[in-house]
């Protein structure tokens, strides 16, 4: 284990690595929820704490270098001052490292409107899988060539190590009013779900907690959130102040429409702040309940989310499990959470077999594996559900120009077999 | 019951999510998982599940500030302080006997013989006198007149004040103030009896909880009847809401109900007239005050009709003092408390100004960092329309 405190180092130590060849995994704060930073075997592990300084911020051009250990939310407020802030917000943004966010190109509530973390990283400096450093994309709207910072965000550590990041700021909108909807059935709050986006109204962030997690929120925050409701939506709505207004009464009469019971309009920050720090508690909270959960990250088309939460809970009742959901509502980002105690005998077989269910049904309704968790080593065996074997080694040549040596995170993100052809291939390393 | 002394289920309950990392102050120092609270849970668990009990579990633990600041933040409710303190006790049975002897001394023979204490506390003076005291030690500068002069007690006590070990000793000033607050604010004043006069709250930080609650029975016998207990110590204010656990019981949970902070008791009854002084003050939360006690508030609405008060941009991170540690773990202590002050200065920006701390730990921490701090009682005072009162 290093911990670097440079590019420079970053480039030493994967340079000693590459020379005697052990494989090494970028670790932020460990707060990867698909196991990307699980160090498989014995590499090398490189840990970026102490890389987190934000070198420079430039106003005028709203952009910030950073080094890959910044806090998420530690960036947002250096750049409080300027009228400015990082838009990604993934729920885990106290904690987590902008590295690990381009690691796994996270995305959080308010990328609804704003994009993921890849719309928001501009440059690169990566430390490449034999020591090299050698930055992509950049600071000019459109760089010529391939995109290979996009490639390069959300590759898990798989492709290098990022040392040095340059990302997008956004100035902070005038006008900022969240909205709590609570609802009798969980049909009702996704039915208003589609009916604010068919209305032409792009949320900040559209969020849905069910009854179980939103009662568990409450114990955490007491932020009022209603204890007897079937579901609950948290909107946000930004931007200039008259158009905020007309969308806060849109949502209120969409909601209605559909059954709200309340249509509560947060009064001031404090009170925002009060129901953002309940739904970005939630996975933490789940302790309250039993140790361990077992968490998905599909993404299913908005149109079926009903059927498919209907889906998870009889898959979830099969195994005699707790399910809960929290998750990205307005666009169709699941987290069925199953609930459990790991010291249940039998109880990974059961959470195992309904994880896979959760997968398949939300691959079947048209969904993808993973909204913004990344693959890591957790669900790199479903892989196959969503990509044929073509895609698979199209996948794993990518990989392979990026890190021919293979030493970059391995184990992880492709499962074995992935290249066509690989059982007869000479072990990895003696070929190169 | 396990190895390290408590519920299994009380460690279970980390998810490992990491959403209190950023609330530790050594983590924020040093980077490492192993100074973090999920990194301390990690170590206990290893320990349970049988690794030795050894000096790097040893080390991990005795990082560690006790501040809580991980506990406020996570969201799975899990109860470090205990787990802390169950560690903490295992631990301190494999010290060398070097430091168990000066850990006796200190614990055992001085601080709950207010007599010794004060003895010792003379000596002291007289070497400070002879400039024998290192400041970097960041020991008040002690005041024979204050010590010579005893609080005098009023008869028919409405509510007490709480005087403590080395705050009395040290710090009386700021319990003089305390009580003038007190007095203008219509109540009688009372002391605890002899026997009264150390909470225990720092032999429960260093894993001797059959002192702590020796001590926490002594106590609770010096201050009888109903009426409300006033601490202006936040560390002892918030070991003292704790009895209830610590002893268990009926009459150890009344008492516990009975203390109140001097902040909280101040603001319930509502502050007596004040001046507007124009100064500004930096308020600096010690973490028992805030992440035990969940008083921070009350300390604002004292002082905001007198001070223009400021606060500081991180969370109310922990300036590193946390009872005992400051000495026993210097360096880290030192790095901490570099942050915090920093974050104080940048608060103040360009204006003269003062530090509140309801804690004499950390104001003892902090003015050793060359920083002017003032208990909330002491500012109160001076801000009162008769700042010299019936002293
Ligand atoms: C309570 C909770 C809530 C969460 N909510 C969200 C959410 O809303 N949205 C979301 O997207 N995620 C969420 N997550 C998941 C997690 O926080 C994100 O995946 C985050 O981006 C991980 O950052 P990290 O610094 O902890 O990275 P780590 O966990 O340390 O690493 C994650 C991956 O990135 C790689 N990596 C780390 N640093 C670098 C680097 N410098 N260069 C290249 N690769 C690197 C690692 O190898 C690993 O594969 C949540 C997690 C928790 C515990
Ligand atoms: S102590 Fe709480 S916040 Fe910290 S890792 Fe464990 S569950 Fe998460
Ligand atoms: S008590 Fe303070 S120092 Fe100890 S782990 Fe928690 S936050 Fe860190």
């Amino acid at each position: 284990m290093c911990f670097p405190e440079s590019i420079e180092e970053i480039s030493a130590a994967v340079g000693i690595a590459c020379r005697h060849r052990v494989p090494f995994v970028a670790r932020g704060s460990g707060t990867g929820l698909a196991g990307g930073a699980t160090p498989v075997g014995d590499p090398l592990v490189i840990v970026t704490t102490r890389m987190n300084r934000i070198l420079e911020i430039d106003a005028a051009d709203r952009v910030a270098w950073v080094e890959p250990g910044v806090c998420n939310l530690d960036l947002s407020r250096s750049a409080r001052h300027l009228g400015l802030h990082y838009a990604p917000d993934p729920s885990s943004q106290q904690a987590c490292s902008i590295g690990g966010n381009v690691g796994t190109n996270a995305g959080g509530p308010h990328c609804l409107r704003d994009g993921v973390t890849s719309a928001h990283v501009l440059a690169v400096d990566v430390v490449l899988a034999d020591g090299v450093i050698t930055r992509l994309g950049g600071l000019a709207p459109d760089t010529p060539g391939y995109d290979l910072r996009g490639c390069f965000v959300g590759s898990e550590g798989t492709m290098g190590i990022a040392g040095r990041i340059a990302v997008r700021l956004l100035p902070d909108p005038p006008a900022v009013r969240t909205l709590l909807l609570d609802f009798a059935s969980v049909a009702a709050a996704a039915a208003t779900v589609s009916g604010i986006i068919a209305a032409g109204i792009v949320p900040a962030a559209l969020e849905m907690m069910d009854a179980p997690i939103t009662r568990l929120v409450e114990d955490f925050v007491g932020a009022g959130y209603p204890r007897d409701a079937e579901a609950v939506l948290l909107v946000e709505v930004s931007g200039l102040p008259e158009g905020v207004a007309a969308e806060v009464s849109g949502i209120g009469q969409v909601g209605r429409d559909h059954g709200a019971r309340h249509v509560r309009v947060a009064a001031d920050d404090a009170e925002r702040e009060l129901l953002w720090k309940g739904r970005k508690s939630a996975f933490g909270a789940i302790a309250r309940i039993a140790p361990d959960y077992y968490l998905h990250d599909a993404v299913v088309p908005r149109t079926r989310l009903v059927e498919v939460l209907a889906r998870v809970r009889e898959i979830a009742a099969a195994q005699d499990l707790l399910v809960m959901n929290v998750f990205h509502a307005g666009d169709g980002n699941l987290h069925p959470l199953l609930v459990f105690d790991a010291r249940e005998p039998g109880i990974w077989e059961r959470v195992h077999a309904a994880g896979n269910g959760i997968v398949r049904a939300c691959v079947e309704a048209g969904g993808v594996l993973s909204g913004e968790h990344g693959i890591g080593l957790e669900k790199r065996d479903l892989m196959p559900l969503v990509f044929d074997p073509d895609d698979l080694d199209a996948q794993a040549r990518l990989r392979d120009a990026f890190d021919p040596s293979g030493l970059a995170n391995p184990e992880k993100v492709l499962p074995r077999g992935s290249r066509c052809g690989e059982a007869t291939r000479a072990p990895e390393g003696t070929w190169v | 019951m396990t190895r390290l002394g408590f519920d299994p289920d009380e460690l279970a309950a980390c998810v490992g999510c990491g959403l209190c990392l950023p609330h530790c102050p050594t983590y924020r120092v040093t980077g490492l998982e192993s100074a973090s609270p999920r990194g301390r849970i990690t170590a206990m668990r290893v320990v349970e599940e049988g690794m030795p009990l050894d000096d790097a579990f040893s080390t991990v633990i005795d990082e560690c500030i006790l501040c809580r600041g991980c506990e406020a933040a996570c969201p799975s409710g899990v109860q470090y302080g205990h787990l802390a303190e169950a560690a903490r006790e295992r631990v301190a049975r494999r010290r060398p006997p070097m430091r168990r002897l000066v850990e006796w001394v200190a614990f055992v023979a001085v601080l709950p013989r207010h007599s010794v204490l004060l003895a010792c506390t003379w000596l002291l003076l007289v070497a400070q006198r002879l400039h024998l005291v290192p400041a970097r030690l960041g020991l008040p500068r002690l005041s024979p007149r204050s010590l010579r002069t005893p609080i005098v007690p009023d008869g028919d006590p409405t509510a007490y004040l709480f005087t403590g070990c080395v705050m009395d000793a040290w710090q009386r000033d700021v319990h003089r103030a305390a009580v003038h607050v007190m007095r203008s604010c219509g109540a009688q004043v009372g002391l605890p009896t002899a026997g009264g006069d150390c909470c225990g709250a720092l032999h429960a930080h260093a894993g001797r909880v059959g002192e702590a609650r020796r001590l926490a029975r002594r106590v609770m016998a010096s201050m009888p009847g109903d009426a409300p207990i006033v601490v202006d110590s936040a560390g002892c204010g918030a070991a003292m809401k704790d009895y209830g656990r610590l002893l268990g019981g009926p009459a150890a949970a009344a008492f516990s109900a009975r203390v109140q902070d001097f902040a909280e008791w101040v603001a319930a009854r509502g502050a007596p007239p004040l001046r507007d002084t124009g100064i500004t003050v930096v308020v600096q939360d010690p973490c028992h005050l805030r992440h035990v006690q969940h008083a921070e508030g009350s300390v604002r609405t004292i002082l905001h009709d007198a001070y223009r008060l400021v606060e500081t941009d991180d969370d109310g991170m922990c300036c590193g003092a946390g009872g005992a540690y400051a000495v026993t773990e210097r360096d880290l202590a030192t790095r901490v408390r570099d942050c915090k002050v920093a974050a104080i200065r940048a608060a103040a920006g360009a204006m003269p100004f003062l530090v509140a701390s309801a804690n004499p730990g950390c104001a003892m921490h902090l003015d050793a960092a060359g920083l002017d701090v003032r208990h909330p009682a002491e500012l109160l005072a001076a801000a009162l329309d008769d700042p010299k009162g019936a002293m």
